[in-house]
């Protein structure tokens, strides 16, 4: 076992790898020489440029067979999540805390709720979903039969919140302690909610936290109904213009006035009990008035 | 170096040893016990006694000194560099994990879940590799049972061959040159014996050993020979006085334990090849870690991220990948008669481009044997092969029975009794090695030689001298009738032919005049020329007359008072040490693989030659200098020397050559015979091998032999002939002593290179695709395609098996129709191998993945198009309504349990692309076809296996929170196949080009 064993100095390796980039005896050039890398090059651009065009073609196949209505599979989408307007946090917590005798402070939320409710104008929804919907019944539409080969979708007008819509009191209640907040369930193709027979689902909001620092609520629409009108959801190419039901929360802080609070949208196929995902069904936020 | 402490130790020692009757505390008493002693000597110690002591003492073998303690071992195992780096992300995670519970957040295990996994990983590799560790270590160990050192010890007044650790203190020991010395010995006779001392005590002179007491010191004295030297020359006789742990050598050994192994040169090579790609992970996941601290990750994820790109970089399997491989091989080598004592040596063996070997028992049966018969003025050959299937000559002849009858009665050789059952090629005989072959021969073709002798009642006898160079014998005729006396001779066939005056032809006696003379001698040459002239016998008889030799005439083989002369000459026989079976076809397989054989003998010349040509290591047709001169009629000198591609070289001639000289011979001369070679000689050989860069393998059997087989590059000892101390100096030994088992090792050892390549070329291969995700998650800002935890899983659970199924593969078929490597030049993992392997292979399988990857994205609602740069909005943990291309809204968690998916298709693609990957790693040049796909029961078993770890991740419940492995549609897993198909149909063409044009541009580029 004698041969394997020879050490080389420091300086012959640096001779060698001198020697590896340039090798004068043969014109090498790192181990090719010149004529040889211009061949190496041109193979791999030649496999590349095969093996790129093969790729391109396996994505334009998927995308040929893709159906630009409805996906394949809602496999993450079994129950839509829920979520409240203003959206702010601290850190990984929702939290709603503004400062009523700071302008800069509730200014933020009541902006953050304008901001939301734009599409919602009721002459904007007045002008682009001008269905007339039957509430209190699923909207199924099997054919095209809006314009441009289209479904229709059910206006949602910022005007049915009320209090909460911002247009009577367009801080939303944020100069006092009576601040408006939005729940919004998210959309998913052909999701029916479902609470038996007719019944709507709604949102029902309740104190985790600080029972004693609220003293109620009120929801816009009454009891928090999203109409069954706005079910099912057929897509963004087939109801460009569909906008989700809202619902408006208007809570009435006492003493300390903050509280935790869970709205839960209550239906019978809306899971909400996912500790993996806790924004499904339902969604938890603190609520803080400060003076 | 011993003080006087030990000796006094050793004085101790013998007191305790109270049984036994020596006590060395005065000269004067010990001569009384020594004449005491040899009355004892012939009989020795009872084996009953010997087997009480036996208990008492315990066996006659060192105790392992006390190596590092196990848990250590396994420590070790756990605390690599890379096990550390592991540890720490560990750690990380536990803080990270701390530091969410500390805020009182209960989602987030993943920190834990990852922490333990790592550990887990740690702990598993770990136990692998302790066990890898664990077992190779018993297979040398168990090798070293398989050649157990033999003694010569009397006991019960005979001599008996035992296991050296069954000797015990008192016991009758025999040492001749060669033997290793099995204990402390007390020398009671010696004829010449000579020591070697210098692994006790450095003296490197031989040192002389006899019953005389020299000295106080046991180190010094020379009547006690030591345990573990070796016995030079000569033959001696001794008492064990000490054995085991309380020699001198044992407690030396106990001293100086804790003495490192060395490490190997492929174990530096693959921990070279490690530290290579660590280096690069590390940098790779430096850079990555910079990336993402700047993206905006937490120190942590970013720490992460950081840990699996080293993870998945870094091969952590591959040690333990070459320790199972070469402890199999080692195995597969046990069963076929090589035993290797150091593991490296099998791959080094495959490198092998010359083999010096012996001539005798190594290429040649090592036993005499009839190989020619000369009579009715023919050539006649005769079988010489192992096992008697070969052609015999016409034995129809008057003159046969004749020739028959005098090789029967004039041979002294008998076999020794009960050996009915043994064929006749294997009986053990008590005689010379010509007239054992003469005997064997006759038996096989006349029939029961002492019946046959029984029948020729022998009167008288002449043995055979050196200056009659005749062997006689007188016999009574068969026929009770006949009175007439057979005087039967054999002899130097000159000396023969002197004494006769006419020669037996087809039974008839003729004159013999000058033409029969001439007859004679030319086939005297012809026989010569076939290497068998150094034994030839004559063979001649006559009727001795019965009226001048009636029945009762005394003869007197002194006086020589009867008739040598005049005598009628019946045949000559050749006999020869006959190749073994195997090795023309060995020396062939050799020839093609590149391998020059170079043989190495003491023996004559013109049998060296003769033997030469017969296996091929000079080649039909090859000439020398001498026979071109011969042809062509030209002295010697004007030959030009490279027309020879043969060469005999003796050691007379070789003395007198300078190494240069000797290295031009070797470079001129593809064919080489040293014939009359001492061993130093052999060591001269191997160095001028080595210079010219030859890998070279040498055998030997001889003390002698030691420094040759310590040079070599493969030392390779003989399991029968080899002396102990040639069984020390070797890598390997060879329990047949047959050459063809050394072609058997080269194979092996080329097969297990190539299996390490397949097995590293497939283990690298995935690190492409699992290095492209955060390529493109960070350059393009998709959604992150493949997960750290992920990762691990490919590099640690479902590729270890397969990788490791490789070293399985059989030999692809032209694998010894290639030359030999260069260690120097070839080295184990070649530019080629990584880049065929990184860049095109790998290449493909991240295409795969990435396909795979959209195609899961697009079929739950997000398309390639809008995946890219959506990695912010993806990842904001508080964007509850993110829109897909459906305008549906995702929750993060949603969203987090897509990537996962994507998580398990990417893994699923390189998992099916894998499958590809080992298949075509099967074979670097033949076909997947020519190879077959189920010849390699652990490769399909690996792939079976991969499969089921595979669907288990996916589809066991609980695994998404645990692993991040999702329950992916069934037909994602068929995304990949296609790419899967590529890799396959795109290697058998480079695979077809590379056998189509050897040498070519595409050869040279993508053959690894």
């Amino acid at each position: 076992m004698a041969t394997l064993k020879e050490k080389r100095t420091c300086g012959q390796r640096c001779q060698d790898f001198g020697h590896f980039v340039w090798n004068s005896d043969d014109g090498t050039f790192m181990g090719r020489t010149p004529e040889k890398w211009v061949y190496i090059s041109l193979y791999y651009v030649a496999f590349y440029v095969v093996m790129t065009s093969l790729f391109a073609l396996a994505i334009y196949v998927l995308m040929y067979t893709i159906n630009p209505y409805t996906p394949d599979y809602q496999d993450r989408l079994k129950s839509p999540g829920v979520m409240v307007w203003p959206d702010t946090y601290n850190d990984e917590v929702l939290e709603i805390t503004y400062n009523m005798s700071e302008k800069h402070s509730w200014m933020k939320m009541s902006e953050c709720l304008t901001h939301f409710l734009k599409p919602y104008n009721d002459s904007t929804q007045h002008h682009c979903n001008i269905h007339n919907c039957t509430s209190g019944k699923y909207f199924f539409q099997h054919k095209f039969d809006g314009p441009k080969h289209t479904k229709w979708s059910c206006p949602f007008y910022q005007s049915t919140l009320g209090n909460c819509s911002g247009i009577d009191d367009p801080t939303f209640g944020y100069k006092t302690a009576q601040p408006c907040v939005i729940i919004k369930m998210n959309r998913v193709i052909n999701f029916l909610p479902n609470n038996g027979t007719g019944m709507a689902p709604y949102v029902n909001c309740t104190v985790l936290e600080g029972h004693e620092n609220v003293r109620g609520h009120v929801y816009y629409p009454a009891n928090g109904t999203m109409d069954l009108s706005y079910f099912p959801y057929y897509g963004k190419l087939a109801q460009p213009t569909y906008v989700n039901p809202l619902v408006a929360v208007k809570f009435d802080l006492i003493n300390q006035r903050h509280a935790k609070i869970q709205c839960r949208v209550m239906s019978k196929n809306i899971a909400y009990q996912n500790i993996y995902d806790p924004y499904e069904g339902k969604v938890d936020f603190y609520l803080t008035a400060l003076s | 170096f011993l003080s006087q402490d030990s000796y006094e130790m050793f004085v101790e020692m013998d007191n305790v040893d109270g049984d036994v009757k020596i006590k060395k505390k005065k000269k004067m008493k010990k001569k009384e016990k020594l004449e005491s002693m040899k009355k004892e000597m012939d009989i020795g110690l009872s084996s009953t006694f010997a087997q009480e002591v036996l208990e008492r003492d315990g066996p006659n073998e060192l105790k392992p000194p006390k190596g590092t303690p196990e848990y250590v071992k396994f420590a070790r195992q756990l605390a690599g560099g890379l096990q550390c780096l592991m540890w720490v992300a560990a750690v990380i995670c536990f803080i990270a994990f701390g530091i969410e519970i500390s805020k009182g957040e209960i989602s987030g295990y993943d920190d834990l879940y990852l922490a333990i996994t790592l550990i887990a990983v740690v702990v598993v590799t770990g136990c692998f590799g302790y066990y890898q560790e664990f077992k190779s270590t018993n297979i040398i160990a168990s090798f070293k049972n398989l050649v157990p050192q033999q003694a010569l010890v009397i006991r019960d007044g005979q001599k008996n061959q035992i296991n050296a650790n069954l000797l015990v203190v008192g016991d009758l020991v025999e040492i001749k040159g060669g033997d290793r010395v099995p204990a402390d010995i007390r020398v009671i006779t010696s004829q010449g014996c000579k020591v070697d001392n210098s692994s006790l005590t450095g003296e490197s002179e031989p040192q002389t050993r006899s019953p005389e007491c020299t000295h106080e010191s046991p180190l010094e004295t020379r009547n006690i020979a030591f345990f573990s030297t070796t016995c030079l020359e000569g033959v001696a006789t001794g008492v064990i006085i000490n054995t085991g742990d309380r020699t001198i050598i044992g407690r030396i050994a106990s001293l100086a334990s804790g003495v490192g192994n060395e490490k190997t040169p492929i174990a530096i090579e693959i921990e070279h090849f490690v530290d290579i790609i660590a280096g690069l992970a590390i940098f790779f996941g430096f850079t990555f870690f910079v990336v993402a601290m700047f993206i905006g990750y937490a120190f942590l994820e970013a720490m992460i991220f950081f840990m699996a790109i080293v993870v998945a970089y870094v091969p952590e399997g591959l040690l333990a990948t070459v320790t199972v491989c070469l402890s199999l091989t080692a195995k597969r080598l046990a069963r076929k008669n090589c035993v290797v004592k150091n593991l490296e040596a099998v791959e080094t063996l495959g490198s092998t481009s010359v083999i010096c070997s012996d001539k005798t028992g190594t290429l040649t049966q090592n036993r005499m044997t009839v190989a020619h018969l000369w009579f009715d003025n023919m050539i006649h050959a005769a079988d010489t092969t192992e096992d008697q299937s070969g052609q015999s000559f016409d034995q129809s002849s008057e003159t046969w029975r004749a020739l028959g009858r005098v090789a029967s009665l004039c041979n002294r050789a008998v076999f020794k009794p009960n050996q009915e059952t043994v064929p006749i090629p294997k009986r053990i005989v008590v005689g010379d090695a010509s007239e054992t072959a003469l005997l064997k021969f006759t038996e096989l073709t006349i029939g029961n030689i002492i019946d046959y002798r029984g029948r020729f009642k022998k009167i008288c006898e002449v043995p055979f001298n050196s200056t009659n160079k005749f062997q006689l014998s007188i016999h009574e005729l068969e026929d009770p009738l006949d009175l007439r006396y057979l005087l039967v001779m054999k002899g130097a066939p000159e000396r023969i032919l002197e004494r006769c005056s006419t020669i037996l032809i087809k039974g008839q006696e003729l004159p013999l005049d000058e033409q029969w003379k001439e007859a004679f001698q030319t086939a005297y040459m012809d026989l010569g020329g076939l290497g068998e002239r150094v034994l030839v016998r004559g063979f001649c008889h006559i009727y001795l007359n019965e009226k001048e030799f009636p029945r009762g005439y005394t003869f007197d083989t002194d006086e020589m008072n009867f008739t040598t002369s005049g005598l009628c000459f019946a045949g000559l026989i050749s006999m020869i040490d006959p190749p073994r079976a195997t090795v023309p076809d060995a020396v062939m397989k050799c020839r093609t693989a590149g391998i020059r054989v170079v043989m190495v003998t003491g023996d004559h010349p013109i049998t060296a030659r003769a033997i030469a040509a017969n296996v091929g290591i000079i080649s039909e047709g090859s000439e020398t200098v001498e026979d071109i001169a011969t042809r062509l009629r030209i002295p010697v000198e004007q030959v030009k020397k490279s027309d020879a591609r043969a060469c005999v070289i003796n050691g007379g001639q070789l003395k007198d050559m300078t190494s240069d000289e000797l290295d031009d011979a070797l470079r001129n001369h593809p064919e080489m015979v040293f014939a009359r070679t001492s061993p130093q000689q052999k060591l001269i050989i191997v160095e001028s091998c080595q210079r010219l860069g030859s890998i070279v393998a040498v055998t030997g059997d001889g003390v002698n032999d030691s420094p040759a087989l310590k040079k070599a590059d493969i030392g390779i000892a003989m399991g029968i002939a080899g002396s102990d101390a040639a069984k020390n100096a070797a890598d390997m030994i060879l329990l047949d002593d047959n050459f063809a088992s050394i072609v058997t090792g080269v194979e092996q050892g080329r097969l297990i290179f190539d299996n390490l390549k397949k097995s590293i070329a497939y283990t690298l291969t995935k690190n492409i695709p699992e290095l492209t995700p955060y390529l493109i998650y960070i350059t393009v800002s998709v959604p992150l395609p493949l997960g750290c935890i992920t990762i691990l899983f490919i590099e640690l659970a479902t590729d270890i098996f397969p990788s490791v199924s490789l070293a399985y593969e059989k030999a692809e078929s032209d694998i010894m129709h290639l030359k030999p490597r260069n260690p120097r030049r070839d080295r184990l993992v070649n530019e080629a191998l990584a880049v065929y392997s990184y860049f095109q292979i790998g290449a493909i399988q991240s295409f795969a993945g990435f396909t795979d990857y959209f195609t899961a994205m697009a079929q739950e609602g997000w398309f390639p198009l809008l995946c890219v740069g959506l990695r912010s909005q993806w990842e904001d943990v508080r964007l509850q309504d993110l829109q897909d291309s459906y305008g549906q809204e995702w929750t993060y968690s949603q969203r987090l349990y897509q990537e996962y998916t994507c998580y398990t298709v990417f893994f699923v693609s390189i998992e099916v692309c894998q499958i590809a990957d080992v298949l075509i790693r099967k074979t670097r040049r033949l076909s997947a076809f020519q190879q077959g796909f189920f010849r390699n029961k652990v490769l399909v078993s690996a792939i079976v296996f991969q499969l089921c770890l595979g669907n288990l991740l996916c589809y066991c419940p609980g695994m998404p929170n645990i692993f991040n492995f999702m329950p992916i549609r069934v037909q994602w897993w068929f995304v990949p196949l296609p790419y899967g198909i590529l890799i396959f149909v795109y290697d058998e063409i480079r695979k077809l080009a590379v056998r189509r044009h050897p040498g070519s541009w595409w050869d040279q580029e993508l053959y690894y």
